[in-house]
C-alpha cells in the first residue's frame, strides 16, 4: 500500500481538497478528523453502516437464549409453584429481555471492532497523530505515476504538509 | 470569574432548546489540552484517594468481623431480616441510573447540555452498580456461594428458580454493569487515541496505546463508531427502566403492606434517576472547580441538569402522595394502619428526612438563581442523597417491623457493622472514581470537539460545507459560561 498524505489545518479547505481529489480520481481517499463532521460526511458518502446487522443477530440470539434457558431448565426439574404453568413465560420475558440486551450489545461492539479493523497492532501507513487533535488528514492510495497530481492538488488546496508513506 | 452581562441583556440561559454552547473554548487544541491536563496527580486528589481507602479498609473490616462472628453482628431478629445492605443496594443502583439517563437517554434526545457532564456521569453509572453488586454479597450468611444464583452445569444438577425476582435482579445488574461498563469504554476510545498520540511518558503512551486499539480516527472508524454507540444508548434506555423495575419487584412480589403496589416500578425508577441527579451534582461540581474546567461545564448546563433534578424531584413526590392516597382511600386497615406509623408513628423522623430532602428542598430549583448557584446545587445535592437513602430504608424497614400480626410488630437499629459497611461503599466508589479521574478524561475530548466550531479558512457558511446553525450563531460574549 502506498500513497500521500495531507495534513489540513482547516475544515473547508479539507472538504475543498477532497472534491478535487475525487474528480482527478487518482484513487482510494479515507479521510482523518479528530471528530466526526457532516461535511465530511457528505463529501464522501457511505452507505449505512452494517454493524446494525450484528446488533440484530445478537439482540435476536439473546432473546431466544433468554427464553430457552430458563424454560429447558424448569423441564428438566418440573416443580409448580403456586398452581401455576411449569414453564411460565411471563417471569421468563425479564431474562429473556435482559439477555437480549446483553448479547445485542456485545454483538454491536464486536461488529464495530470487525469493521473497523480494531485492535490494530501498528498505526500502519497514512496516519499522523496530529489527526486524533486538531488537524484533519486525507490518504489517497496511489501508484507512484499519480502521486505528482495528488501532492499538487492537496497543496493547491491548502495543507501544511504533504508526503509520500508506503 | 464574574460573569459580565452585555448592556440590555439579562443574566440567563443564551440557549432556551437544548444546545449549549461553550463560548470560551476556542478550538480542537484548547480542548485536547485542557482535558489533557486534568490528568495530573496533585496533593489534594492523593489525600482524597487515601481517605476513600481507609474508609474502604474501614468497610472490609467490619465486613471480615461479620463473616467471623454472623450476620448476627448486623442487627438483624426475624421479622426485620433485610436492613442496611437492602437499603444501600437499592440506594447505589438507583445512582447509577443517571449517568445511563444522562450519557445514553440524552443522547438519543440530542441535548446538548449532556456532553460535557455525562462522562463523570457514565463513570458514576459504572462504579455505582460496582459498589452495589458487593451488596447482596455481603447479605449472603456463605459469600463465597455467591455464584450458585448463575445458572451453570453442576455435579448437583441444581438450577436456579427463574420464578424468583431474586434470579431476575442477578441478570438485571450483571447486564446493566457490562452494557454500562462497554458504553463507557466505547466513548473513550476517540479520547484514549488523543491521549496516546500527545502522551511523552512511554509508558503511559503504551498503555494509552493498548487501550485505544489502534484507534486512528478514519472516516470508516467514526462511521460504524456512530452507529455502534447509537445502538448501545438505544440499548441502554430500555435498560434503565427495566432495571430498577426489577429491582422495584423484589418487594412489590412479596404480600407485605407498604410494598405489594403496582405503583413500584415507576416510583422505583423516577426515584433512581432523581438520586443519581443529586450524585451527579455532588461529583461534577467539585470537579469543575478543581480542575479549572467552569468554561466547559458552565452555570448553562448545571441549570439544565438542575430543571431535570427538579422534574424528577416532582415525580417522586406526586408518587409519595400517590402512595398516602392509596394507603387511605384503599380501605384496608392494615394498610392504613401502616401508613400512619410510617408517616406519624414510630419511623416518622425517618419519613420526615425523606419528604423534606426530596419533596420540599428540591421545589427551590424553581428559582433561576438557586439553579445556577454552584454552591447551593451541592448543598441540595447532599440533601437529595441523604433523603434517597432514607427513602429506601422508609420503604424497606417500616413495613418488615409493622406487618400483619400486631405481635410480631418490633423496632430495627442499624448496628456499627451496618454503618462501617455503608462507609466502606462510598469509600470503595470513590475511590474508583478518583482513580477514573485522574487517568482517564473527565470530559469527552472528541465529542466537545463535535460542538465547538472547527478552524475554517474562510470564517462561514460556503459552498459545499454545510456549517450548521449553531456554529453560526456563536456568542463570544454568552452570559453564563463562567460564574
Amino acid at each position: 500500500m502506498e500513497g500521500i498524505v495531507g495534513v489540513f489545518r482547516e475544515l473547508d479547505s479539507t472538504v475543498e481538497a477532497i472534491q478535487a481529489l475525487k474528480k482527478l480520481r487518482a484513487g482510494n481517499i479515507a479521510v482523518y478528523t479528530p471528530a466526526p463532521r457532516h461535511e465530511l460526511e457528505h463529501i464522501i458518502p457511505h452507505g449505512p453502516s452494517i454493524v446494525r446487522l450484528y446488533t440484530l443477530i445478537g439482540g435476536l440470539a439473546g432473546a431466544t437464549f433468554g427464553y430457552w434457558i430458563p424454560i429447558w431448565i424448569s423441564d428438566y426439574w418440573p416443580l409448580v409453584v403456586g398452581g401455576k404453568p411449569v414453564p411460565s413465560w411471563v417471569p421468563y420475558t425479564i431474562i429473556s429481555f435482559e439477555l437480549m440486551v446483553l448479547v445485542g450489545s456485545l454483538a454491536t461492539v464486536a461488529g464495530l471492532f470487525i469493521h473497523s479493523r480494531i485492535p490494530r497492532i501498528t498505526m500502519t501507513v497514512g496516519y499522523d497523530p496530529r489527526f486524533s487533535d486538531a488537524h484533519f488528514g486525507v490518504w489517497v492510495e496511489c501508484p507512484p505515476d499519480r502521486q505528482g497530481d495528488v501532492t499538487d492538488t492537496l497543496k493547491k488546496h491548502g495543507a501544511v504538509e504533504v508526503r509520500g508513506e508506503q | 470569574m464574574a460573569t459580565v452581562a452585555p448592556p440590555g441583556r439579562e443574566v440567563g440561559p443564551n440557549i432556551p432548546e437544548a444546545n449549549i454552547q461553550l463560548p470560551s473554548v476556542r478550538n480542537y487544541r484548547q480542548v485536547t489540552d485542557e482535558i489533557r491536563r486534568t490528568l495530573n496527580p496533585t496533593g489534594m486528589w492523593l489525600a482524597a484517594l487515601l481517605a476513600a481507602i481507609t474508609c474502604l479498609l474501614i468497610g472490609l473490616g467490619a465486613w471480615m468481623w461479620q463473616v467471623y462472628m454472623g450476620l448476627g453482628v448486623a442487627g438483624y431478629s426475624p421479622p426485620v431480616m433485610w436492613g442496611v445492605y437492602i437499603v444501600t443496594f437499592v440506594f447505589w443502583v438507583g445512582i447509577g441510573h443517571a449517568g445511563t439517563l444522562i450519557s445514553a437517554i440524552l443522547y438519543l434526545f440530542r441535548a446538548g447540555f449532556r456532553t460535557t457532564i455525562y462522562r463523570c456521569a457514565e463513570a458514576m453509572t459504572v462504579f455505582a452498580i460496582m459498589t452495589a453488586g458487593l451488596f447482596p454479597i455481603l447479605h449472603l450468611g456463605r459469600p463465597w456461594k455467591f455464584f450458585w444464583l448463575i445458572p451453570y452445569p453442576n455435579w448437583r444438577l441444581i438450577w436456579p428458580q427463574f420464578k424468583s425476582p431474586l434470579v431476575w435482579d442477578v441478570f438485571a445488574i450483571l447486564t446493566y454493569l457490562t452494557v454500562s461498563a462497554t458504553f463507557l469504554y466505547i466513548g473513550l476510545l476517540p479520547d484514549f487515541a488523543a491521549l496516546r498520540d500527545r502522551e511523552r511518558n512511554p509508558l503511559r503512551k503504551h498503555i494509552y496505546g493498548v487501550l485505544s486499539f489502534g484507534w486512528r480516527n478514519s472516516d470508516t472508524e467514526w462511521r460504524h463508531f456512530a452507529r455502534a454507540y447509537l445502538f448501545l444508548a438505544a440499548f441502554s434506555t430500555p435498560l434503565v427502566l427495566s432495571v430498577h423495575s426489577t429491582v422495584s419487584f423484589d418487594f412489590a412480589m412479596a404480600n407485605v403492606p407498604g410494598w405489594h403496589a403496582t405503583l413500584f416500578a415507576p416510583y422505583f425508577v423516577a426515584g433512581a434517576i432523581f438520586s443519581g441527579v443529586g450524585m451527579v451534582f455532588t461529583i461534577i461540581i467539585p470537579i469543575r472547580r478543581w480542575f479549572n474546567l467552569k468554561h466547559y461545564v458552565t452555570l448553562n448546563h448545571l441549570d439544565a441538569a438542575a430543571k431535570l433534578c427538579l422534574f424528577t424531584s416532582l415525580i417522586v413526590g406526586t408518587a409519595y402522595l400517590t402512595e398516602f392516597f392509596i394507603g387511605w382511600y384503599g380501605g384496608s386497615e392494615i394498610e392504613h394502619s401502616f401508613w400512619y406509623n410510617r408517616v406519624f408513628g414510630q419511623w416518622w423522623w425517618a419519613a420526615w428526612i425523606m419528604l423534606t430532602c426530596n419533596t420540599i428542598l428540591p421545589l427551590t430549583l424553581f428559582f433561576q438563581k438557586l439553579r445556577r448557584s454552584t454552591t447551593w446545587l451541592f448543598t441540595l445535592s447532599m440533601f437529595i442523597n441523604l433523603g434517597m437513602w432514607f427513602e429506601r430504608f422508609v420503604i424497606f424497614d417500616p413495613s418488615l417491623s409493622h406487618e400483619f400480626e400486631p405481635w410480631q410488630w418490633t423496632a430495627y437499629a442499624p448496628t456499627y457493622v451496618d454503618w462501617c459497611i455503608l462507609l466502606g461503599s462510598f469509600g470503595w466508589f470513590a475511590m474508583w472514581f478518583l482513580l477514573f479521574i485522574k487517568n482517564f478524561p473527565v470530559v469527552p475530548i472528541s465529542e466537545v470537539k463535535e460542538i465547538i466550531p472547527p478552524l475554517l479558512r474562510v470564517p462561514r457558511a460556503v459552498e459545499g460545507i454545510e456549517v450548521t446553525g449553531m456554529h453560526l450563531e456563536y456568542e463570544p460574549e454568552t452570559p453564563g459560561e463562567r460564574d
